[in-house]
């Protein structure tokens, strides 16, 4: 056990953590000017987030929520990074998986069969654009981005259509009690965020201990060389789409059957909409790392979680806290930047 | 030599910033009108040395003078205005501007508007070939000319620009033997003119036959300057690399046995649809070095990447132990017994971001001795296996989970042979197994492959050094435009005639 633990530290890039701990400090400090440029006190704000993140049971239960879904579609994102795939499908799988839990539970009110039915079809949502990209070389972005708005529309017709809720018509069908997902303790945090984490740990297994995992990252950092091993970098490719969307899949679903009290996708889907584009965010502050994906996304859970007291306690609007978030996002992408800058000046004088 | 040197570098110091020290202290002399063979093995500094002199690299300590005036160039531009020019080993020219518009590239005025005069400058350069006899098509777009005519254009470009220092960087890597006298016949022109030139090379024999004296650069120092008129190749050999190089690899004679592959009739066809290998039908028996010589672009690639399941064929067969293997994956062929050695070690031999180990079972991944369960790789069992391999080859590397990039060159192409021999293959294809390695791993390949030849395997050797494939094969076949221009022992014929193969001349014709 001892020798796997070493194994998954080689698998962390120490480089990479630090700087992403140096620019999560530096996104605060940025953070601070300008909530004193807006005219709000730093460290009322700041202590009113970690308060309110991290100073209660319920607190720290809302931010593991929160952090739940933005992990699993983190993973999404990561995969396919780690494949050399721009994955920004995350959203669609999410949606499916929401709108599947509703539809099979309300069949069979089993929580297992509605996970596994929410990560199929987030797998399924997955495979056009793989298809798209290996057969007819599509850009998934392009692909991604479109289909998107396919699953959105679709699922929405879904939502306010067939599935709506009779009593209640501004929700679909609820979950059955029955396939709610079981709480933890006395909270409203449910056995979703453990899921999610073994989904990490699962994913980091997958991308670094098997033969699967190890053609994916080899396609993704060189296919001709992938190609030249044996592997088959379309493959590799299709599968960290269908896992990608096992991922959303799973969240979608998580996030309805494991959130009290709505167990329902509300109208309009506001309950279920920007977790997938939240996800980039995290993958890109986890570094694309599953492990690293876990802390970053329990950061930004922490951030959501502490937004209710910022607000009240220091007045701070949700706007600003926003601001917060994104400066940090970017200052996290700033060392990949400078890499990749220096690298290009390097190869140029050798 | 009482007069002043044209070209004076004194104490030339360079460190990369990631602390590498490329050059320590170097001193060069160039004389008016000569030609300075500056000679060296690969990562010994000479682009370096001569990226600081054409201003493209700032040199960390150490002068440089022009004609006795101390001179800094901060930009190529720099070098350009003071007479020193340099035409790179990978050419910098448009591909789609012809020549003219290649050459007068950077010479049209300052203005975003200004004009163009291009018929002056078409006129001065026709007088430039006029003068040296030295014709280039002007109205051709260059990716369409031969690669020899391209070195012509970067020759032209800068002698356009008036200079007096000509730098040439490892010029003849890419030429055929007959261009490479044709580049030398005009260098000595350019030599009678006045002009001084600087030849960079590792090929010994390359610059004997052409320069006037050699400085030889050994990891960052010089070692020394010699009159190429008293210099042999093994004085030149042993300033370069320290120590007598054996020359000549040792290779008892050997009865080949069985044929281990069967090529018969292979249509191949290139990446924009030509007929890249025409009809082409050889074998390679057990205990036996076939060598594939020719000029890069003739089929070479092509045909290995048909061999080894990376490309479709068009037609034929390809038959391994009397199996025809014919249109199988990679995988498939390792299986059966091939390994590929790969032409392109940094995009297709290894992945330069993932470790030594995980490079180390590249095409290896499915193996039973590297299985934890069912689909799992057992990093420790692959981290053994890696070890084995370092060990068995002195590969220098700083550990099993080092960035296989942080491995110097040599020790890279080792670690391929090594891995791909560790797949206890009864084929090896070789293809360019020691093009950019340092001499020491040169040798120590090259021995390799004799040792397999000698446990009784096939190699199949596809190389474009001619040195290599003449002291290494058995048979050999001269590749030219997809088809063998003749398969000869390499003792039965002449240098002359090989390069006459290369050429397209086919052996029978030759022997006429």
């Amino acid at each position: 056990m001892k020798k796997s633990g070493s194994d998954i530290l080689k698998s962390i890039n120490l480089k990479a953590l630090i700087e992403s701990l140096i620019a999560i400090f530096v996104g605060f400090l940025i953070g601070a000017i300008v909530l004193l440029a807006f005219g709000y006190d730093p460290v009322t704000t700041y202590s009113a987030l970690f308060q309110g993140a991290l100073g209660s049971t319920t607190g720290i239960a809302s931010t593991l929520a929160y952090s739940t879904p933005i992990m699993l579609t983190a993973l999404t994102f990561a995969i396919s990074a780690r494949t050399g795939i721009f994955n920004i499908g995350a959203e669609g799988s999410f949606y499916f998986g929401a709108i599947a839990a509703v539809i099979f539970t309300n069949i069979w009110g089993n929580m297992w069969f509605g996970l596994f039915m929410g990560m199929v079809l987030g797998a399924l949502w997955g495979l056009p654009a793989a298809f798209l990209k290996v057969y007819r070389g599509v850009h998934e972005v392009i692909s991604t981005i479109m289909l998107n708005w396919i699953a959105w529309f679709f699922v929405l017709w879904l939502v306010v259509g067939p599935y709506a809720n009779p009593n209640d018509p501004n929700k679909t069908l609820r979950i059955p009690p029955s396939a709610r997902l079981p709480l933890i303790g006395n909270t409203n945090l449910s056995i979703a965020f453990i899921i999610a984490v073994f989904a990490a740990v699962l994913s980091y297994y997958i991308l670094w201990h098997t033969i699967l995992g190890y053609g994916m990252r080899a396609s993704g950092l060189n296919p001709r060389a992938a190609e030249y091993g044996g592997i088959k970098p379309k493959q590799a490719i299709i599968w960290s789409f269908i896992i990608g969307g096992i991922m959303s899949g799973l969240g979608g679903a998580m996030k309805i059957m494991g959130e009290p009290p709505t167990y329902a996708i509300s109208q309009g889907m506001a309950n279920v909409y920007g977790y997938g584009f939240d996800g980039i965010g995290v993958a890109l502050v986890g570094r694309n790392h599953p492990l690293g994906i876990i802390f970053a996304a329990i950061f930004f859970g922490m951030l959501r979680a502490g937004t209710p007291l910022m607000q009240i306690e220091a007045q701070v609007p949700l706007e600003i806290i926003k601001v917060i978030q994104g400066i940090i996002v970017i200052t996290v992408a700033i060392p990949g930047l400078y890499d990749l800058i220096k690298n290009a000046i390097t190869r140029r004088e050798v | 030599m009482e007069e002043i040197p044209v070209l004076e570098m004194k104490g030339i110091v360079k460190i990369y910033p990631d602390g590498t020290k490329a050059l320590k202290g170097v001193d060069l002399t160039v004389y008016q009108g000569e030609i300075l063979g500056l000679l060296g093995e690969n990562g010994a500094g000479k682009t370096t040395l001569m990226k600081i002199l054409f201003g493209m690299l700032h040199p960390t300590a150490g002068k440089i003078y022009v004609k006795g005036e101390e001179t800094r160039f901060k930009s190529p531009a720099d070098a350009l205005a003071n007479g020193i020019g340099m035409v790179h080993q990978h050419f910098t020219l448009v591909e789609v501007f012809d020549a003219l518009h290649n050459i007068i590239l950077g010479m049209e005025g300052h203005g975003m508007f200004s004009k163009i005069d291009v018929e002056k400058a078409k006129k001065k350069l026709q007088k430039l070939m006029d003068d040296l006899n030295f014709q280039v098509p002007l109205n051709v777009p260059v990716e369409e000319l031969p690669v020899g005519v391209q070195q012509r254009i970067e020759i032209l470009k800068m002698l356009f620009r008036d200079v007096e220092v000509l730098i040439l960087d490892e010029p003849t890597a890419v030429l055929t033997p007959l261009e490479v006298e044709e580049l030398f016949q005009v260098l000595r022109k350019l030599k009678a003119e006045g002009k001084t030139i600087i030849f960079i090379s590792h090929k010994l024999n390359e610059v004997i036959e052409l320069t006037d004296r050699v400085t030889v650069i050994r990891k960052g120092e010089v070692i020394g300057t010699v009159k190429t008129s008293e210099a042999t190749p093994q004085i030149l050999a042993r300033m370069m690399v320290g120590r007598d190089v054996v020359l000549r690899i040792q290779k008892p004679p050997k009865e080949a046995g069985k044929p281990i592959l069967k090529v018969e009739n292979l249509w191949v066809k290139g990446d924009r649809g030509e007929d890249a290998v025409k009809n082409l039908s050889f074998e390679v028996r057990a205990g036996e070095i076939f060598g594939i010589a020719g000029v890069e672009g003739n089929g070479q690639t092509e045909l290995v990447e048909a061999l080894t399941g990376l490309r479709n064929l068009e037609r034929g067969h390809v038959i391994l132990n009397g199996i025809d293997i014919s249109g199988r994956s990679p995988k498939e062929l390792y299986e059966l017994g091939i390994a590929h050695i790969p032409e392109d070690r940094t995009h297709m031999g290894l992945i330069l971001d993932m470790t030594v180990t995980e490079n180390a079972i590249l095409g290896l991944q499915w193996r039973e001795k590297f299985k934890r369960w069912k689909g799992t790789i057992d990093w420790n069992k692959a981290k053994r296996h890696t070890n084995n391999l370092i060990g068995e080859f002195d590969i220098i590397a700083p550990g099993v989970d080092a960035p296989v990039k942080s491995l110097s060159g040599g020790n890279q192409q080792k670690l391929i042979v090594a891995r791909e021999v560790s797949k206890q293959p009864v084929l090896i294809i070789a293809s360019q197994p020691t093009r950019g390695v340092d001499v020491a791993s040169t040798e120590y390949i090259r021995n390799y492959l004799v040792k397999l030849r000698n446990e009784d395997k096939a190699v199949l050797l596809v190389s474009a050094d001619l040195d290599e494939i003449i002291q290494l094969s058995d048979r050999m076949g001269v590749m030219y435009e997809g088809e063998f221009m003749g398969v000869v022992k390499p003792e039965e014929v002449t240098t002359e005639e090989i390069g006459m193969m290369m050429g397209g001349i086919k052996y029978e014709e030759i022997r006429k």
